[in-house]
């Protein structure tokens, strides 16, 4: 009986989540279906139509609606991912590996490191704009002072993953290797790195996805061209039509089509790693 | 022993306040199987990964093939290293495995001559047909071969290892040690092999070493520590004798079989008397017999095929056991709670004692 009660009780627990999660994104969707050029962002849907859509690629003849000014921005944006993804992982990766033995201070370090994604964001990217301008002199692009509060924000997040990977990780098959001549340096290119890639991956779509949507700190770090959170921010204090939500749906399929990637090639990994398991039950 | 391939000299071992390794000394020959026996803790396998390089003694030097080693990392000693666990690679094939060391060690081979040598090491190990499994793919035995095979490839004068039949049945326990030992007398290469069981360390070691709380407490072949163990802790490890505090005075020990003379007693640091299981005998209670007498009654017994074990309590609540091989005739047969007597020749007894000589 009691069972029963706490059973329901959890049930309406994961509805009300999954409804708050995906509600948003539903009705985005919906919405983005909105007649065009007069529709606007709200109910009733005047006519089903795919016009916000065909707007984004610039196949509508022109009206009084601007098309987004999300180009650039995007570009921008995705080079700025890929770069503080490649680095992040880098350091997260490196900086895993050597804490991997005991080292005077290594606890100081280690909250230094985490400090990055503890420190409120806006501080962060006033403190680097501060830093820029008045101290070292140099301007502010997405490039440099943006992406170095990218790589600060993301690398704890890559570090962390590593870290819990790295934990894990049984040293004997790497003393295998070196017992065999193999240099430590071969040694982690040929068995540590391919052990442990599917964590690498990780901290890959963590350092990517969490720079993808930065705000508060590239507002103030990152000079004049905009990257593509900003640029949708600055729309909104015009006037919202529903070409922002078709572009919302777009990036959001972007999304699951990178996490589905990632879960293809973690399942696979793992499915390894599970047969492996059941072989040593049977020896 | 002809020439020594390694030597170790007084390496001490510490982690933090423990002792892992006490001012250890021993040498290997060439073509030489040797054998560490010792309770867990023992530092048995702090002794291996000292040896491999895995770990950095405090003090003390480490000397192969008459060169010092003690600060020369792993990869650079060509010192083979079979573990508990295998630690095979298991993103790789069985052959990528065995012929891992050839292609990225320090001295990369052709990969005809790579291809070459992997496939004669797994002909030598038995596994022929398996080279293009994944290593999850085979047996526990089979990967036992594998790892084996892996670092006999690059053909070591010296391998280490560490408990390598642990992992394994008994049934295969038993084939794996003949074939260990008859893949080494064909390669004529020197292994040092770390086990828990005396049993495995008395049939596998040309030489046992015994180590105890980090230090080398007896060396010698393998009958030699059987017949004489030269510590009450080494007679312990060896699990064949059973062993009775007391007191030895002037040629007689005093026991709770009463007072024997005990010639050719050994000085240790306590008073301890040996007698191997299969030496005890049990007869009625009030027979008469000369020396030794001991009161116990029988609690149970044990089937082992060859033998039969049976075990008894002593007035002070010691177990002592006794074994009767099967080939010697019809065993004795018990009752539950039986009273008996137990006695044994006391010439073939070991004693250890502080007074000894």
């Amino acid at each position: 009986m009691e069972q029963r009660f706490l059973k329901s009780v959890l049930g309406v627990y994961v509805a009300a989540f999954v409804i708050f999660l995906y509600g948003p994104f539903i009705v985005l969707t919906i919405l983005s279906f909105q007649q065009g050029p007069d529709g606007g962002p709200q109910f009733p849907i005047i006519e089903w139509s795919t016009y916000w859509y065909q707007q984004l690629f610039g196949l509508t003849p022109p009206s009084r609606i601007a098309p987004l000014p999300f180009g650039d921005a995007l570009i921008r944006s995705l080079i700025l991912s890929m770069m503080t993804m490649v680095v992040s992982t880098v350091l997260g990766v490196m900086s895993a590996q050597a804490f991997r033995r005991k080292f005077k201070g290594s606890s100081v370090v280690f909250y230094l490191i985490v400090l990055g994604m503890m420190v409120p964001g806006v501080l962060t990217g006033l403190g680097t704009s501060l830093l820029a301008n008045n101290v070292i002199g140099i301007e502010r692009h997405w490039y440099t002072t943006a992406f170095a509060t990218h790589v600060s924000y993301t690398f704890p997040f890559a570090f962390l993953v590593m870290l819990a990977i790295l934990n894990r990780f049984d040293a004997s098959v790497e003393e295998a290797a070196w017992s065999l001549g193999v240099d430590p340096w071969t040694t982690f290119r040929k068995i540590t790195f391919p052990l442990i890639f599917p964590g690498v991956l990780s901290a890959m779509l963590f350092a990517f996805t969490l720079s993808l949507d930065e705000f508060p700190r590239t507002l103030f770090a990152s000079g004049r061209d905009q990257t593509l959170p900003l640029a949708i921010y600055g729309t909104f204090s015009v006037e919202i039509h529903p070409n922002i939500f078709a572009f919302g749906v777009l990036t959001t399929l972007f999304s699951f089509a990178l996490l589905s990637v990632y879960g293809i090639l973690m399942g696979l990994s793992v499915r390894r790693a599970r047969r492996q398991a059941m072989q040593e039950d049977i020896a | 022993m002809e020439t020594a391939v390694f030597r170790l000299e007084g390496v001490t071992k510490r982690y933090g306040d423990l002792v892992a390794l006490d001012n250890a000394t021993m040498e290997a020959g060439s073509n030489e199987y040797i054998s560490f026996l010792g309770p867990s803790g023992s530092g048995k396998t702090t002794l291996l990964r000292v040896i491999a390089g895995f770990e950095a003694p405090e003090t003390g030097r480490v000397i192969f093939e008459g060169r010092d080693i003690t600060n020369l990392p792993a990869h650079e000693r060509g010192i083979g290293f079979v573990f508990q666990n295998f630690a095979l690679f298991p993103h790789l094939s069985v052959i990528a495995n065995v012929g891992f060391g050839l292609r990225y060690g320090k001295s990369p081979q052709p990969e005809a001559e790579i291809d070459r040598r992997a496939h004669e090491m797994i002909d030598l190990v038995g596994l022929k047909g398996l080279e293009d499994r994944g290593v999850d793919q085979i047996s526990g035995g089979q990967r036992q071969r594998v790892a084996l095979a892996r670092t006999l490839a690059m053909q070591p004068r010296l391998v280490l290892l560490d408990e390598p039949l642990g992992a394994l049945d008994a049934n295969l326990r038993g084939r794996m040690r003949t074939e260990l030992r008859a893949i080494r007398e064909r390669l004529g290469v020197t292994f040092l092999h770390v086990t828990g069981s005396e049993n495995e360390a008395l049939a596998m070691g040309d030489r046992v070493v015994v180590l105890d709380r980090g230090r080398i407490i007896q060396t010698g072949r393998a009958t030699e520590i059987y017949d004489s163990p030269n510590s009450p802790d080494v007679a312990h490890f060896l699990n064949r004798f059973n062993l009775f505090d007391g007191t030895f005075r002037a040629g007689y020990f005093e026991g709770p079989f009463g007072r024997i003379p005990a010639p050719g007693a050994r000085r240790a640091d306590r008073d301890v008397y040996a007698i191997r299981y299969d030496r005890m005998r049990a007869v009625a209670p009030g027979s008469a017999v000369q020396g030794p007498a001991l009161k116990a009654t029988w609690i149970a017994s044990e089937y082992l095929g060859s033998a039969i074990v049976n075990f008894f309590e002593t007035d002070g609540g010691r177990v002592v056991e006794m074994e009767q091989h099967l080939s010697l005739g019809a065993p004795q047969t018990f009752e539950p709670r039986q009273d008996c007597l137990l006695t044994w020749n006391p010439e073939q007894a070991i004693v250890f004692g502080r007074e000894a000589a």
